[in-house]
């Protein structure tokens, strides 16, 4: 009587993260989770599940984002320089800039700096 | 690990960004499936939101794969700090909605209310309101609010059927 269909769905889909509505393995995130820090200590349950939206749509917003260097650069291929240039240009993302000029610094060499520079000017 | 924690003390500070970032490389003994969400998984998450003649390099998905952990330690940080300051010992699903909007994710809220209240509509039919309980401590300020506390009760009352043809409908988004 409980249409357990759609219930186990959802929890089945999310272990294993192939099916269902997570498009992110929850156990995965689950351990993220725990490298944070010393003080993260117990998860809950619906912890997870947020994050696996949140990230879907933290990952959409970085990608259009850097799409856009990526068209402002006349090029139809993402390169990592298109998302350091969107992270620098964007307030939100400040936390990734020490990342991403690690990243930016590393492909230097494949001649793509350039039209993630272009954004930033 | 304890500076990191320590420096994202002051919430939207533009100094509490590190947290994590001493874990990002690469590097260690770590096996990369413990650190980085699988990268077919974002492909595809990147892949539907670029135009159909869009294509995406192997170093710009590896990218975002490293900026995705980067964002869960981040806000996994914050929260964590406030569960310390408040003296509860898990993270629940407010605490990081709390985190989001406190660091400038507002715009995630709104869905991730949504998403979260399908969610627990779902286990507040399993469980009895029960479950609930561990979210409902305290929630001072939070806009995050829990909206979901009375239309749990609502579903458990036995409505059921029209809430679980809603989520069949929305949680696939």
């Amino acid at each position: 009587m409980r249409q357990a269909g759609v219930y186990s769905g959802l929890l089945a889909g999310g272990i294993s993260g192939r099916t269902g509505p997570h498009s992110l393995p929850l156990a995965r995130i689950k351990k993220i989770m725990k490298r944070s820090g010393e003080g993260v200590k117990m998860i809950s349950g619906e912890a997870p599940i947020v994050f696996s939206k949140a990230c879907e749509l933290f990952i959409e917003e970085l990608t259009v984002r850097s799409w856009m260097a990526t068209l402002h650069g006349k090029r139809r291929t993402l390169h990592k320089e298109d998302v350091a240039a969107a992270v620098v240009a964007t307030d939100i993302f400040d936390f990734l800039v020490e990342m991403v000029k690690e990243a930016a610094a590393d492909g230097r060499g494949t001649a793509q700096g350039g039209g993630a520079r272009d954004l930033e000017a | 690990m304890a500076d990191s924690l320590g420096a994202s003390g002051s919430p939207g500070g533009g100094g509490s960004h590190e947290s994590g970032g001493d874990q990002s490389p690469r590097s260690g003994g770590v096996r990369e499936q413990d650190r980085y969400l699988p990268i077919a998984n974002i492909s595809r998450i990147m892949k539907k939101a670029l135009p159909a003649n869009g294509k995406i390099a192997k170093d710009a998905k590896e990218t975002v794969q490293e900026c995705v952990s980067e964002f869960i330690s981040f806000i996994t940080s914050e929260a964590s700090d406030k569960c310390q300051r408040e003296k509860r010992k898990t993270i629940n699903g407010d605490d990081l909605l709390w985190a989001m909007a406190t660091l400038g994710f507002e715009d995630y809220i709104d869905p991730l209310k949504v998403y979260l209240q399908k969610y627990r509509e779902v286990m507040g039919d399993n469980k009895g309101s029960g479950k609930t309980g561990d979210g409902s401590a305290r929630k001072d300020g939070v806009q995050a609010g829990n909206p979901s506390n009375e239309k749990c009760v609502f579903s458990c009352q036995g409505s059921f059927t029209q809430g679980m043809g809603y989520m069949h409908d929305q949680v696939r988004i």
